[in-house]
């Protein structure tokens, strides 16, 4: 399923197409592990506004959300290993993958927890800059999509693969840009639903939903969280697919196995 | 050679400079494979931990800063 060379646009029209054979129903596996880490982000954030300048007072308060959230994201790691998994068997053989794509090699999954916590690492850590925020998506979308690509557990290996596929920073970071305006369009279509829900409702049950409107305004600082974290959540699978796609096609560029499958495709044609 | 059995050119392989039969040199293969696996397990696995731990702090810190400043 390498059709076209690597190109920003060749990279998403091609995770399209495995997306549309993986969704049902390894979507739904990276959207159900991500719920519980993007809630407590968003629970976090919450707390983080509630006590203000006073943060520093609420140590223990804020530890203790910051650990329950880590451990949700180990949790959706998995998904996302998984799901990366999924969409690499699906663009390797063309059809949908069975129950093996639950098989995720001890060796890829742990050198993804490596990478995949990297990642979150610095983006917490430059959480101020642009830039930084930028090399953490970058590098995050990197180790889930190299994570299958490792074959010895070794931090060293791990950080090599990055770094090789780290070239095509052209592409990563017109990616990265594409998924950015992305994430717009889909917190307004996940504010949309709310209001359709509410004006369906509303219509044809006749509810009363006078306290509901208030729950689900833009004046509700939890609803808006919510939204966020809803956002990403129905982003991620497009996320993970790109950048397997990617991966995938940059390293077929490189060991011109591209060229055999556009040669195989000209002769049955 | 480890065993220090006489070989021919043919029977034998070098390796990082020294010359190996073949027996000899699937133990030494074998050894430093396990050797070298279990240290890549034990500090990817211990790295790993480390960093979740660091994220969790860094988190905190990061956000208590962000709110100091609005």
């Amino acid at each position: 399923m390498i059709h076209a060379p690597l190109t920003t646009t060749s990279v998403l029209d091609e995770s399209t197409d495995v997306i549309s054979m993986v969704a049902a129903p390894w979507a739904a596996v990276v959207i159900a592990t991500s719920i519980p880490y993007r809630f407590l982000q968003a629970l976090f954030v919450d707390r983080l506004i509630e006590v203000g300048g006073e943060a520093s007072h609420y140590g223990r308060l804020l530890g203790t959300t910051a650990n329950f959230a880590i451990a949700a994201f180990v949790l959706s790691l998995w998904g996302r290993a998984v799901f990366a998994r999924a969409c690499r068997l699906a663009a390797a053989r063309g059809s949908a993958p069975g129950r093996e794509a639950w098989r995720v090699p001890a060796v890829a999954f742990t050198s993804y927890l490596f990478t995949g916590t990297l990642a979150e690492l610095i983006f917490y850590a430059t959480i101020f800059t642009g830039v930084g925020t930028l090399v953490a998506a970058i590098v995050g979308g990197l180790a889930i999509g190299t994570m299958e690509l490792n074959e010895r557990a070794s931090i060293s290996a791990t950080i090599r693969l990055i770094a090789r596929y780290g070239r095509e920073l052209r592409v990563l970071s017109a990616l990265t840009i594409v998924f950015a305006c992305a994430m717009f369009i889909s917190l307004i279509n996940v504010a949309a639903t709310f209001g359709l829900g509410m004006w369906l409702s509303d219509v044809f049950l006749g509810a009363d939903l006078s306290r509901w409107k208030i729950l689900f305004s833009g004046n509700n600082r939890r609803f808006v969280l919510a939204t966020i974290a809803g956002a990403w959540i129905a982003l991620e699978p497009f996320w993970i697919a790109a950048n397997v796609m990617l991966v995938r096609k940059a390293g077929a560029a490189e060991t011109g196995e591209d060229l055999k499958v556009w040669f195989e495709e000209l002769r049955q044609s | 050679m480890a065993c220090a059995k006489p070989l021919c050119q043919e029977c034998a392989t070098q390796w990082d400079g020294i010359w190996h039969c073949a027996k000899c040199l699937a133990a030494k293969r074998g050894a430093s494979d396990v050797r070298s696996n279990f240290a890549g397990w034990l500090t990817l696995v211990i790295g790993s931990l480390i960093l979740l731990y660091l994220s969790a702090q860094m988190m905190v810190w990061a956000g208590a800063l962000l709110s100091g400043l609005f």
